[in-house]
């Protein structure tokens, strides 16, 4: 059945807008606690020290060409040398590395505190809505969808004959959960929304950071063929102005 | 909008020539073309949907309407590098492709948010 439903006008002012507005005042409510009660953990020099060593082998290898073959062997055996090269990482202590960051207290804290802070509030609002604003017709999508997605998107209205686009305020607020993404990351700037999943990435990649990146810039770097770049710029130099000069 | 990236890449290649050059880019710079992007997507998605909300288009149109708003985008942000994609970004998919589907929730969410107030009010 394709009828139109007529709708009451209280359910927009009382429904679909206060919805909204609290999904919105939560999400920033939540940037604000979460950059407030963000622990400021002095960086382990170590860490820094590896990062920066990391840092340095990667514009070696990137700029390689910019110097002279035999300056490049010699940073590259300051680097990659076997006993006291930078990044040559001996087997027990490459293992140690992420145990230690795992067990780190501050950090688990932290990613805890995370965690905790995306679900808490997004469990009260779901059980908020289910109390509230069940059992009714909030809104209807304007797009048609297909029989199998009534069970997901009706769910507090038991008529069959409804047509699936007249949705629940439940799916109202899945629909805000996921389309507000876009608006935070617009009015608080930069990403600070909902990138629960992009942290947690982060939060575990600095345990394995220090250790394999070491292995793998060495590796980068015995790899990497010299080509000297000064041979060729003349003419380069040359090709460049005569299309400049055609 | 869009900064230059360090301009030392260069992609020509005259004949007789094997120099390859490696396209060096300025990271801060290229994030903030990146970012640049994601932000008017995002936006025009949002208007977009108010918009279509607004027109009462409903069901496959309503897409269609998003896509051809992201397409306008996509345009007048390549026109805006000058069509010299490589200058701003590393690479083509950057500016034609990137945010699309992430605009679409927002797309969606606000042209529900648009018909319902306007026309089932």
């Amino acid at each position: 059945m394709a009828e139109d439903l007529v709708l009451d006008t209280a359910i927009r002012d009382w429904v679909l807008v206060p919805l909204s507005v609290v999904m919105v005042l939560i999400g920033v409510l939540r940037y604000f606690v979460s950059k407030l009660m963000r622990s400021h953990q002095v960086p382990d020099l170590k860490v820094v020290k590896e990062g920066q060593v990391i840092l340095r082998a990667r514009n070696l290898r990137v700029a390689a060409g910019f110097i002279p073959a035999k300056s490049f062997r010699s940073r590259k055996t300051y680097f990659t040398n076997e006993e006291n090269g930078l990044l040559h990482v001996p087997k027990g202590q490459a293992q140690n590395a992420q145990a230690q960051m795992f067990s780190d207290p501050n950090l688990a804290m932290d990613m805890m505190k995370k965690n905790l802070s995306m679900i808490i509030p997004q469990t009260l609002t779901f059980a908020w809505v289910n109390f509230f604003f069940s059992g009714f017709v909030a809104a209807k999508i304007p797009f048609p969808l297909t029989q199998r997605f009534r069970g997901m998107l009706q769910n507090g209205i038991d008529l069959s004959t409804v047509d699936v686009s007249y949705v629940s305020s439940r799916s109202w607020y899945f629909l805000n959960l996921f389309g507000l993404r876009g608006l935070f990351s617009l009015i608080l700037g930069e990403e600070n929304a909902m990138d629960d999943t992009q942290r947690m990435m982060q939060m575990s990649g600095f345990g394995f950071d220090p250790s394999k990146s070491l292995g793998a810039e060495k590796d980068g770097i015995d790899i990497i063929q010299h080509d000297w770049a000064l041979p060729k710029l003349e003419k380069r130099a040359e090709d460049a102005l005569k299309k400049l000069l055609k | 909008m869009a900064v230059e990236g360090d301009p030392r890449a260069s992609a020509k290649k005259s004949p007789g020539d094997d120099v390859e050059d490696l396209p060096i880019f300025n990271a801060d710079n290229l994030q903030n073309n990146i970012k640049s992007i994601y932000y008017s997507r995002t936006f025009l998605s949002i208007i977009g949907g108010v918009i279509a909300g607004i027109w009462g288009f409903t069901g496959l149109t309503g897409f269609i309407f998003y896509f051809i708003v992201m397409a306008a985008a996509s345009f007048s942000l390549a026109a805006k590098a000058k069509f010299s994609v490589h200058a701003y970004f590393d690479s083509w998919s950057r500016i034609l492709l990137d945010g699309i589907f992430g605009g679409l929730m927002s797309f969606v969410l606000f042209w529900t948010f648009a018909y319902d107030i306007v026309h089932i009010f």
